[in-house]
């Protein structure tokens, strides 16, 4: 019985949360720099998920920590020179995804509610949307066309959907593990 | 309570060094709409093209087993498949030319451009711009505002240049404003970027129309593209003719870029050299007002 109701342990969940950012950041790493080779898929053409914000959203969740900070500015400088943005707008857009994650952990308690836990990436990533479509229209003087950048999103949520584990930090920052 | 008020500490400072960044990100931002900080960032936007554009060297394993080479060969054959690509464009453009060339007398023709042909390295069809970043840049012979084609037409121009890469923006962004008149009918309009396969155009003559399906060409005009380039087919939808843009329908990942047009200045106005007044000195007089003097002075009202 005893063994039944022991949980396993993996490598991953006796990692602390320096290695999960690290493997974290190395995965949008990873993500970014394939977005930035022609994609198709049998001549169609793949929308590309915005990588950084899995990590905006994921690293959020265990509360506010200057290294998470600093990656995402670091990810969000290269996204606007890559997409030719103006300096700094992408750094914005995932650190405020990033601010109202870490709000929405701490006034949900971590998010253990499973509604929570969908609503919350979700509600983010319509904020993100809106900020990321709203940059484009007033820099470059027009509406931007808002599909191709939602389906983008979509594959983004998709994604994170399935891989939010590897931007799950563990525990908060300053906690000691298995303390509360 | 000591380790509750650090704590609570602590996640203040934290709120605050994230405010601090978010406020930082959003200055830079708003500093970046005065072209003289805009422009600062730009050597570093070029520098970190160059790295991200410059093409990898081959790997060990590679030359090992045999795939550089068959790679190298196959880049060989495509670089020919371009090559009569290029030909079979520059003969549709040239009889146009030639047409326009046989209305007017003793013209004669123009020499065929000379390009570097690069690799399309990244590619981003990003809500801010859609551009390309290509693997060759100052260093391999790129001028800025060089004109970007592929095997299908006319892809853009470039308008960033770094030493190993270029930036090309595509005629299909939204604000790329191409000239382009209709190989067939000869209409001319501005082909304004729609969507990432289609153009629109705007300005269009109200006597005459496009014929469906014929070829639209860059018109020349305004001086950033060079006369002839094929940029797509034209087609009805609705009361807009729209332009399936040529270069999506070949798009083989490479592109050749070509100097733009140079549009030598008109030169200024020739000034008239001031002609001296020349005194008439009568035989052993004094200078008198002989008739050269009602000369110089109707001179001096023409002028």
């Amino acid at each position: 019985m005893a063994s039944g109701n022991r949980k396993r342990r993996t490598l991953w969940s006796q990692s602390g949360p320096s290695p999960r950012l690290i493997f974290g950041a190395a995965i949008i790493a990873i993500v970014g720099v394939l977005g930035m080779t022609p994609k198709a898929f049998f001549g169609i053409p793949l929308a590309w998920p915005f990588a950084a914000l899995w990590g905006a959203i994921g690293w959020g969740r265990a509360g506010l920590s200057l290294r998470p900070m600093l990656l995402l500015v670091a990810f969000g400088l290269m996204q606007d020179i890559v997409s030719n943005a103006p300096l700094g707008c992408f750094a914005m857009i995932n650190l405020l995804v990033y601010g109202l994650s870490a709000g929405i952990a701490d006034q949900t308690d971590g998010m253990r509610d499973t509604l929570v836990a969908v609503v919350g990436p979700a509600v983010l990533l319509v904020v993100a949307f809106l900020l990321v479509w709203g940059f484009a229209s007033i820099t470059i003087d027009h509406l931007v066309r808002a599909w191709p950048l939602l389906t983008c999103f979509i594959t983004t949520g998709l994604v994170y959907a399935f891989g939010n584990g590897m931007f799950d930090l563990g525990r908060r920052p300053g906690e000691s593990p298995g303390g509360s | 309570m000591a380790r509750s008020g650090r704590s609570g500490q602590k996640s203040g400072a934290r709120r605050v060094t994230l405010g601090i960044l978010i406020f930082g990100a959003l200055a830079l931002i708003v500093a970046q709409s005065a072209p003289q900080i805009s422009n600062f960032f730009v050597p570093a936007r070029t520098t970190i093209s160059d790295r991200i554009g410059a093409s990898a060297d081959t790997s060990l394993w590679a030359q090992i087993s045999g795939q550089a080479e068959r790679e190298q060969r196959i880049r060989q054959l495509e670089n020919e498949v371009r090559d009569l690509a290029r030909y079979k464009a520059a003969a549709i453009s040239m009889a146009e030319r030639m047409e326009a060339y046989e209305s007017i007398l003793n013209l004669m023709g123009e020499p065929p451009e000379r390009g570097v042909t690069a690799r399309i390295t990244t590619v981003i069809d990003g809500p801010f711009a859609q551009t390309v970043l290509a693997n060759a840049g100052s260093l391999q012979g790129v001028v800025p505002g060089a004109v970007a084609l592929n095997e299908g037409g006319l892809v853009g121009r470039v308008i960033q240049l770094g030493d190993r890469s270029s930036r090309i923006l595509l005629v299909s962004n939204y604000q790329s404003q191409l000239p382009v008149l209709g190989e067939v009918s000869g209409v001319r309009a501005i082909m304004q970027g729609k969507d990432r396969d289609r153009g629109v155009l705007k300005d269009l003559p109200e006597a005459a129309d496009f014929i469906e399906g014929e070829r639209v060409l860059s018109s020349g005009e305004g001086g950033a593209f060079p006369r002839g380039l094929v940029v797509g087919t034209v087609t009805r939808q609705g009361s807009d003719w729209l332009v399936k843009l040529a270069m999506r329908e070949h798009a083989s990942g490479y592109v050749r870029m070509i100097a733009p047009p140079e549009i030598v200045e008109p030169l200024p106005e020739l000034e008239v050299p001031e002609v001296p007044e020349v005194p008439v000195v009568p035989e052993g007089g004094a200078p008198a007002a002989g008739p050269a003097a009602p000369a110089a002075s109707a001179a001096q009202g023409a002028r």
